[in-house]
């Protein structure tokens, strides 16, 4: 790829006159890398509070951040002009951009999170185990497994702050993109970050068979859904108080082509909906809470294809 | 002023979510009320429970007296308001297949809907039942053409076919409802309570 | 979990009470939107779409679908679709207050879980075949008509009624 000097706002190749050159791959992949954030946040906190007994499902969630990530890699290498270039992200550090932050925290939790799976793979899925008879095959995995486990404290060490960076970067990512005034506020990090919290929370909800934990789970699930709800009012507001290319950008959300999806998809039936069964089955009543779970994980979903899709539509200039 | 959305006080983007939201309040109403339990609607036929009945005179006299109070008030414009068209044997001939449907079934579309979310698995099939006979009546259009699109009377009222004074109507239809839910009541007595 | 509330899962709303907010959400419906409540029509729109899908060509060359096939929208973008989702979550949220969420089959303990399924097939046929004779459901053509006093949603509803009570001697067995 030519570098090239930009002096002029207009007519920039690629961001200027084209403005919907991201699909759906990099919604998926922002989506999937949340969920995987969040509940690799969730297990190394557990971790290392020893409350890793208590609550199997965290355990058995370790599945899904490796295939989340996995996927959400091939979705963004997909998505790129010239996949066999990626390579060139690693050959330099910039502390100002957050491509470059993103690239580097997934090269190193991709791996980690391949890791923090193989440790627990034992003793969380002994069925598939005995069908795989992995250990039997390759010695040296007890040597490696030992050595895990051992480390697993140091591995949950670097996990937090890791998860939290690659949930902060599906946001920044969009946010530092100046061109696009419907991303471009400081509100998205942490937005896609608790975001991306509360999705993994549900998927542990999901996975639990265990009724303590699932309460536990749907009280932090229903906390993140609060602080997400008044984040998003205070990005409208943000919106609101803004410029004109700013209320039109909030146009598009509040009266506009992606008004039914924002408010009646994501903020109705993934936040509102899943936040009152949550409530519900916390006062006591009898709620199955796979559902506003699953409600939580599309409309997280949603989010981020409405997001990406609508943030494209934006632009300063006219 | 009203109705608010097709008189532009409201932008139209949100007529869906608003949807969304009177659905919701629609769905809790109907299954608080027990329209999520095919037996208890069936009961109305048979004289054990009468609680369709009720809500549903209750809910036509309620709403029929807040509309024309709301009209007569200002706040609403009655002439705005969508009129369900009158196809007289349209009417006629479809009433009586959904009566038939509704003692074999046990539920009307919106109820069944309810039951649905609360794991009805008969609700389910019955669901499923209308797409079939929506599919078969969409397949066999040419058939019921005739029916469904003839004698068009339009968009009439009570009043325009009549000439009735509205208020008049919606008093006697309130005096009926009431002495329906009277007979109801003696009925019920009488009648061999059934455990559902 | 503790279960401070009790609550029987045959406890349902005082019926006055229940017609007496049904009717408050119909003149709601009515002053914002200007039109009635509905039912029927999210299901047909869903054969429509699954239709359309199945088979474009078909579905365009008969009268009655390509009525609510447009180029620019699916069919499953009409309000009556979404009122029919909030149907399903209001249901679930007052089913899950009073523990009435379960799967089951609910049939007279004299006739088979079988039986009733197949009736709950039956009724559902002539329903769905009833409601788009009669343009609309007991929701969308009885109650919505009389709240504006149509003549049509009259006689809809004076048919179905009569008819039930016509019928309903022929399967007593499957209720009582």
């Amino acid at each position: 790829m030519q570098e090239e000097l930009f002096t002029s706002g207009r007519n920039i190749p690629n961001i200027d006159p084209s403005l919907q050159i991201w699909h759906w791959p990099i919604s998926l992949y922002l989506f999937l890398g949340g969920l995987a954030a969040g509940i690799l946040f969730f297990a190394a906190l557990f971790y290392l509070m020893g409350k890793e007994k208590q609550y199997p499902a965290l355990k058995k969630a370790a599945v899904i951040p490796p295939i989340a990530l996995s996927v959400g890699l091939l979705a963004l290498v997909y998505d790129l002009t010239h996949p066999l270039f990626t390579w060139q992200l690693y050959t330099t550090f910039r502390i100002e951009s957050p491509m470059s932050w993103g690239a580097w925290v997934l090269l190193i939790t991709t791996p980690l999170s391949f890791l923090w799976l193989f440790s627990f793979y034992r003793s969380t899925f002994p069925k598939w185990e005995s069908k795989l008879k992995l250990f039997k095959k390759f010695k040296f995995l007890e040597k490696f497994e030992k050595f895990l486990i051992t480390n697993r404290t140091y591995m949950a060490y670097a996990l937090i702050p890791l998860s939290i960076i690659l949930g902060v970067y599906t946001g920044i990512l969009l946010s530092a993109f100046n061109a696009r005034p419907l991303w471009n506020n400081a509100i998205l990090g942490p937005l896609f970050l608790t975001s991306g919290l509360s999705t993994g929370a549900a998927a542990i909800i999901l996975l639990s068979r265990n009724r303590e934990e699932r309460h536990l789970f749907s009280k932090i699930d229903l906390g993140l859904i609060i602080v997400e709800i008044a984040l998003i009012i205070h990005m409208i507001m943000g919106y609101y108080a803004g410029s004109q290319v700013q209320l039109e950008a909030m146009d598009l959300l509040v009266g506009g082509e992606f008004t039914l999806m924002f408010f009646g998809f994501v903020i109705l039936l993934g936040l509102l909906v899943p936040a009152i069964l949550e409530v519900i089955e916390l006062l006591g009543f009898k709620v199955p809470v796979a559902v506003p779970a699953a409600l939580v994980i599309i409309g997280g979903l949603l989010f981020r294809f409405i997001m990406v899709e609508a943030g494209q539509l934006t632009r300063y200039l006219y | 002023m009203g109705p608010l959305i097709p008189g532009g006080y409201i932008p139209l983007e949100w007529d869906s979510i608003i949807a969304i939201f009177i659905g919701i309040a629609f769905g809790f109403v109907l299954e608080a009320s027990g329209f999520s339990s095919s037996r208890k609607l069936a009961g109305v036929f048979y004289g054990y429970d009468f609680a369709v009945l009720k809500v549903f005179f209750t809910a036509a006299a309620v709403s029929v007296i807040g509309i024309y109070y709301m009209d007569y008030l200002g706040y609403l414009d009655i002439s705005k308001l969508y009129v369900h068209p009158t196809y007289l044997w349209g009417a006629i001939i479809g009433g009586i297949i959904m009566g038939a449907g509704f003692v074999t079934g046990g539920f009307c579309p919106g109820t069944s809907l309810c039951a649905v979310a609360i794991g009805k698995l008969d609700a389910w099939i019955y669901v499923f039942g209308i797409m079939v006979g929506v599919f078969i009546f969409s397949e066999l259009f040419n058939l019921f053409e005739p029916i469904y699109d003839g004698y068009n009377f339009g968009n009439i009222t009570l009043i325009d076919s009549f000439g009735w004074n509205p208020y008049w109507v919606i008093f006697i239809f309130t005096i009926i409802a009431v002495l329906a839910f009277g007979i109801a009541d003696l009925v019920r007595k009488k009648i061999k309570s059934v455990f559902y | 979990m503790n279960t401070k509330y009790k609550t029987s899962p045959h406890q349902y709303w005082n019926p006055y009470f229940g017609g007496f907010l049904l009717g408050i959400i119909i003149i709601f419906t009515f002053y914002l939107t200007g039109r009635g409540l509905g039912a029927s029509g999210a299901i047909k729109s869903s054969v429509v779409t699954v239709v359309e899908n199945v088979a474009p060509k078909h579905a365009e060359s008969n009268s009655y679908y390509s009525q609510f096939i447009t180029d620019d929208k699916s069919p499953m973008n009409t309000w009556l679709v979404y009122e029919a989702l909030g149907i399903l979550i209001g249901a679930f949220i007052s089913g899950s207050i009073s523990g009435r969420i379960k799967w089951r089959v609910q049939h007279s303990p004299k006739i088979t879980a079988k039986r009733r399924l197949i009736f709950a097939l039956i009724g559902g046929i002539l329903f769905g075949l009833g409601a788009q004779i009669a343009r609309g459901c007991t929701s969308g053509a009885a109650l919505s008509g009389m709240a504006v006093l149509s003549t049509g949603g009259f006689l809809t509803m004076l048919s179905i009624f009569g008819s039930a009570y016509a019928f309903a001697y022929f399967f007593r067995k499957n209720w009582i």
